[in-house]
């Protein structure tokens, strides 16, 4: 049985308000920083730290998306159109999680993410250049669409190509996402930027609206498994929606080009303390 | 009506009460004097639910759980009824997929 004191519960509630907002404005679960948060800061067993985080990975990717649909932020076709490969991905990776050694996982995940930062790094300077030609794909299943940023105060109309790369890649996601428990994020947001073409901000809200179906496939896992603490995942459920409702007013105002840099520092430092995990697993990242 | 809203509105719902249950079971620990907390051996969502009309900690904060893994899974049954409404084929195949592939975990999931 897991001991919780009332401090520990406060402690929780404070930190997943920033993993909400974190969250919220890059795209991603948060699961990224509520893992490392729980086992090193509380010292919760793994199993349960991956239990409670996926589960709030589905409470702040919902809740910020709400807000950005009503907004028209998110590219709904996009968005259901990819979640067959991030899902179909999911289920592979949590059937195939047993016969893979995590440390081989770690350095190739950590890999795959300091491809997707140098990417980011290197567009830094354009968020979506004019001119994109859709593929048939996208043409067929009228992917493209048009969004309004209160930052910029312009409507811009957006093309998206390159779709079935970007499926695959999504698919990748959801391995990786079934596999380490985090919603996959941090791989989607690039990916639909840098390779669809899709703006940085349409990009983000899309892979909140995606995680959140991805999450729920593994988090029935972990739910049924017993390994979802009541009063570790109480304080996270109500933190995140916090988090989640600052985050979504926040990305409204951020300028586009500074929300892809930030993003860029995000994926390297995350990308960083992945290698080192891989290489020296007693680290508890 | 249109699909955004549709979607926003059953996305918020679902996050709340999972918030307001998960509030509820805290405020119920806070009562109880913050004491030890057991989780079930046997979980079910029949079980879940007496504990939780039993006024049950766990209980409470496991039905915010279910509601909101449930939440994201609504959303996609609900856009394929409205792609099939609005005949439009392709979506609504999409949809029906990724639906049938979240059952399909769920179901194993629950099974294994």
């Amino acid at each position: 049985m897991l001991v919780v004191s009332p401090f520990e519960v406060l402690s929780i509630f404070l930190m997943s308000i920033l993993a909400g907002l974190v969250g919220a404005v890059f795209g991603l679960g948060g699961g990224i920083l509520i893992i490392p948060f729980l086992t090193l800061v509380e010292g919760v067993p793994v199993p349960y730290a991956v239990g409670a985080s996926i589960v709030s990975v589905v409470a702040t990717s919902s809740a910020s998306a709400a807000t950005y649909v009503q907004d028209r932020l998110t590219n709904l076709r996009l968005g259901m159109f990819l979640e067959v490969g991030t899902v179909l991905g999911a289920i592979t990776g949590a059937f195939v999680a047993a016969f893979l050694a995590p440390r081989i996982l770690l350095v190739l995940f950590g890999i795959l993410l300091i491809y997707a930062s140098t990417i980011m790094i290197v567009g830094r300077r354009v968020d979506f250049p004019s001119g994109v030609v859709p593929d048939r794909i996208s043409r067929r299943l009228r992917l493209g669409g048009e969004y309004f940023d209160p930052a910029t105060g312009a409507t811009s109309r957006y093309e998206v190509t390159n779709t079935l790369r970007t499926l695959s890649i999504s698919g990748i996601s959801g391995i990786v996402s079934g596999l380490l428990g985090i919603g996959g994020g941090i791989i989607g947001v690039p990916t639909m930027n840098l390779l669809s073409k899709v703006p940085v901000k349409v990009a983000s809200a899309t892979s909140n609206f995606m995680i959140g179906v991805t999450a729920a496939a593994s988090a029935s896992v972990y739910f049924v498994r017993g390994d979802v603490q009541p009063l570790l995942v109480a304080p996270l459920m109500v933190g995140v929606v916090v988090g989640a409702a600052v985050g979504t007013r926040l990305l409204r105002r951020t300028p586009p080009l500074r929300v892809k840099l930030l993003f860029a520092i995000l994926l390297v430092t995350v990308s960083v303390a992945m290698i080192l995990k891989g290489f020296f697993p007693q680290i508890v990242l | 009506m249109d699909l955004n809203r549709i979607v926003a509105q059953s996305l918020r719902v679902g996050v709340l009460v999972s918030a307001v249950l998960s509030l509820l079971g805290l405020s119920l620990w806070a009562l109880g004097g913050f004491g030890s907390v057991s989780v079930p051996v046997v979980l079910s969502v029949g079980v879940i639910f007496r504990l939780a009309f039993a006024g049950d900690l766990t209980g409470i904060v496991y039905l915010g759980v279910i509601v909101l893994i449930a939440t994201p899974i609504f959303r996609v049954a609900i856009s394929s009824i409205y792609f099939a409404a609005e005949r439009d084929r392709a979506y609504a195949g999409i949809t029906i997929l990724v639906l049938g592939m979240l059952l399909l975990a769920l179901y194993s999931g629950a099974a294994g």
